[in-house]
């Protein structure tokens, strides 16, 4: 009886790896299938060629038919979003860990919780609304790059301060002690001995609130980006984005080519993405391998 | 600088209150939960979306529960160590694929499918919505069902195995019951997941505002009302029921999220002892 | 009689709800070795705590009674108002029961007192680190990797990096808390050693469960068993 249990449940456990890898496999062998060929410089650059695209490179010229301003336009937004919420969730994030206690801590973490699970189409609608709002005082105000950055960067803020409150609480308090017994201030105990420490996690944290950022859609659809609007001259100006066109291209492509480019860029940002992701995994693994073997080789 | 976070956390529901409050006088309450959405005849009801919203959860929830248990048995309990750590690996790396990407791929590969599959209509219906939901919620659940099961001591493991348990006896035993916390909070993540995700509603749920008959039937999800109307006049009753739908998914969204708080509290305390040796 | 630098007044100190020392009175010559014994949990490592006040450091502690400690020339109860807390803890340095090195290299968990201090002159420095690595016997050992990471030394060496770095800031008085009893013999005697040549130079106060010890090193013994003081003797 007992082996007919096991069985089962080898059987169970068995179909649904199966069926989660094979998904998953499934999936991106299906975008390579029908996105591996279009692979290349034509698809970021269209028909421009080597001496054209070094001008593209530097803003000389405009790509018509390209993925360029669409590539532009994400790494805009994610410099924005990272720029904006870096400092915020970095001090946030000091903040809990290292002086908020009690009451404080516990109100502090249930806001971020909460923000942590605001869906992301409802930052966008906040986004959306603040616009309509400051339109009441700034009339040529509408949505544009600069209210994409801030809505995204509202989007990552709380994986920041998670992550460096996470890698500061994991810190030993043998640590926080020393210093303190050798005549520290706590502002010196953090920044010369507990940040060093905590550098690795706070950095994996910046890599996947990269990731989301440079992944995230509903944000963006309601704050500003366009399908056509080229390389954007200002903040206050309309944008492209990859995930945006993906999902444009989806539903709006005209013939066989402008599907294929969206396969393409499908793949573009799937590589993106999971190479940021396996990138914050190895720096937390290498920050590890670090620690035991620095100085060793000055 | 954390008062400016707070600031900010609060200033979005407070937003979303002064835009959506107009609507929540008698008469047009009345007209939200009516329950059909027919702008041309005056009927501005969000009920559908609810309608829609739940069933699409419901059905990704159905699928990948049982989907991420059995992948988490079988790192955790029945693979050998190496397959065990390359699944695990495979899983965190799936954590990283965009939600559009799910959409595109779902559009062009999955509703196809379904549409020659069972031979009626577009094939944008509540199933291909949840089956692909259930893959992008599975990863995160699986991880955090692994981390649970890990969490139940090695030493009631090793009574276990001292008194002749089999594998199944292993499972049923200690490990579920150990980790139903983790589990429970494994689920709750899920669920906060598949209500707040946009894109593989918007793409391939079919955006249909009737009420659905079959999980084979299109349907729109609260996410997809709020990107699909936004293009409407501003000051018009369409319009504003977009802050409606947003206030409902902020409400849910933050029930899950103090659920979750309430299922992991009481956390250890370092005790003065503890702290010092 | 020698002058006394640490006076304990009625000392009991709390940890939430639970008393952890009750109304303990002693004090401490200048230039010797006290020791302080006592079952574990009897509270002879809080004790160390409260004069260098780091029980400030844990939430949900605290302190009743006086300590008053020479500092400068001065007679300072060190829990009056407005004492700094940096500063008291510059003058009575701490050595931990397991070798705690910062994870930095050797040089660094030295000069990394100074510079909160603000000694920045790297040269004043240098001078300083020489002569704490030669008082503990460290020097000709460690001269050649001090860039190397402090975790590679061994654990004799660790605790006495750790005492030349609590010693760097030149302390009035020295707090022990069991500085040996993660140590193989070996490197007990060489700490043991080392604890009698720092007389000369401030006062120290050890945390020990090991009597034999106590009878190598100690000038004076204090007993402490369930948070009050029960005994209290000067060898002679």
């Amino acid at each position: 009886m007992t082996r007919f249990y096991n069985f089962m449940l080898y059987l169970f456990s068995g179909l649904c790896g199966l069926l989660l890898v094979g998904s998953a496999f499934t999936l991106v062998g299906f975008l390579l299938w029908q996105g591996a060929s279009i692979m290349g410089l034509k698809l970021i650059f269209g028909t421009l060629d080597m001496s054209e695209i070094i001008d593209v490179i530097f803003w000389q010229r405009i790509v018509i038919d390209g993925l360029w301003p669409a590539m532009v336009g994400t790494f805009f937004l994610v410099f924005m979003a990272l720029s904006t919420a870096l400092p915020l969730g970095l001090g946030a994030g000091i903040y809990l860990a290292e002086y908020a206690g009690g009451r404080t801590k516990t109100f502090f973490s249930i806001v971020f919780d909460l923000l942590a699970g605001v869906p992301s189409i409802v930052i966008g609608l906040f986004g959306f609304s603040l616009t309509l709002y400051l339109h009441r005082y700034f009339p040529g105000l509408r949505p544009c790059l600069l209210i994409s950055g801030l809505a995204l960067a509202l989007l990552i803020l709380p994986y920041l301060v998670r992550t460096t409150q996470t890698a500061l609480e994991e810190l030993p308090d043998s640590l926080r002690l020393t210093a303190a017994a050798l005549g520290a201030e706590k502002s010196a105990v953090i920044i010369s001995v507990l940040l060093p420490q905590a550098l690795p996690g706070i950095f994996s944290g910046i890599v996947l609130a990269i990731g989301r950022a440079a992944e995230d859609t509903a944000v963006i659809m309601l704050t500003g980006v366009v399908a056509s609007a080229g390389i954007p001259r200002s903040l206050f100006d309309n944008y492209e984005a990859l995930p945006f066109y993906i999902y444009y291209t989806a539903s709006q492509f005209s013939d066989q080519y402008e599907l294929q480019q969206g396969f393409g860029a499908a793949l573009v940002l799937l590589v993106i993405c999971i190479l940021l992701f396996t990138g914050a995994g190895l720096i937390r693994k290498k920050a590890t391998l670090r620690l035991l073997y620095q100085h060793r080789h000055p | 600088m954390t008062a400016a976070c707070v600031f900010v956390t609060l200033g979005i529901l407070v937003f979303m209150l002064v835009l959506g409050l107009p609507l929540l006088t008698p008469d047009s309450l009345h007209l939200i939960f009516a329950s059909e959405w027919a702008p041309d005849r005056g009927l501005f009801g969000v009920l559908p979306f609810i309608y829609g919203t739940l069933a699409i959860v419901s059905l990704s929830l159905l699928f990948a529960v049982p989907l991420s248990l059995g992948n988490a048995v079988l790192i955790h309990l029945l693979l050998p160590p190496a397959a065990a750590g390359l699944l695990h690996r495979l899983i965190k790396m799936m954590t990283g694929i965009p939600t559009v990407i799910y959409g595109f791929v779902g559009i062009f590969l999955l509703v196809p499918f379904i549409r020659e599959w069972f031979g009626s209509g577009s094939g944008m219906s509540i199933l291909s919505a949840g089956l692909l939901l259930a893959l992008l919620i599975s990863p995160t659940m699986i991880l955090i069902f692994v981390e649970s099961f890990a969490a139940v001591p090695a030493g009631h493991i090793r009574a276990l195995t001292a008194l002749g348990g089999s594998l199944r006896q292993r499972l049923f035993y200690l490990l579920l019951p150990g980790a139903r916390n983790g589990i429970m909070t494994g689920i709750i993540l899920g669920i906060g997941r598949a209500l707040g995700d946009t894109m593989i509603a918007l793409m391939v749920a079919g955006n249909a505002t009737a009420r659905p008959e079959s999980i084979l039937d299109p349907v729109r999800t609260l996410t997809a009302q709020i990107a699909l109307v936004m293009a409407a006049d501003f000051d018009s009753i369409e319009f504003k029921t977009i802050f409606v739908c947003g206030i409902l998914l902020y409400m849910w969204a933050a029930v899950l999220t103090l659920t979750l708080r309430f299922l992991n509290h009481g956390s250890v305390k370092s005790g003065f002892r503890g702290v010092l040796s | 009689m020698q002058e006394k630098i640490i006076e304990i007044e009625k000392l009991s100190f709390y940890y939430e709800e639970s008393r952890v020392l009750n109304q303990i009175s002693a004090s401490f010559s200048r230039n010797s070795i006290a020791a302080v014994i006592g079952a574990s949990g009897s509270g002879k490592s809080t004790l160390l705590t409260t004069i260098n006040r780091l029980c400030d450091e844990v939430a949900g502690t605290r302190v009743t009674g006086r300590v008053k400690i020479m500092l400068d020339r001065q007679k300072i109860d060190i829990y009056q108002p407005g004492i700094s807390l940096p500063w008291l803890r510059r003058k009575v340095g701490m050595v931990f029961q397991i070798p705690n090195p910062l994870p930095m290299s050797i040089y660094k968990n030295l000069t990394l007192p100074l510079k909160m201090a603000g000694i920045k002159n790297r040269g004043l420095q240098h001078d300083r680190v020489e002569r704490v690595l030669k008082d503990t016997f460290l020097w000709a050992e460690v001269k050649d990797r001090l860039r190397e990471d402090a975790r590679t030394l061994s654990g004799g060496q660790q605790q006495r990096l750790c005492i030349a770095r609590a010693l760097i800031l030149e302390p009035e008085v020295l707090l022990l808390d069991e500085p040996t009893s993660s140590l193989d013999e070996c490197a007990v005697a060489e700490i043991e050693n080392l604890l009698l040549s720092l007389k000369e130079s401030c006062t120290l106060l050890m945390v020990s469960h090991d009597l034999a010890q106590v009878e190598r090193v100690a000038d004076t013994v204090v007993e402490i068993a369930d948070g009050a003081l029960v005994g209290s003797k000067d060898k002679v």
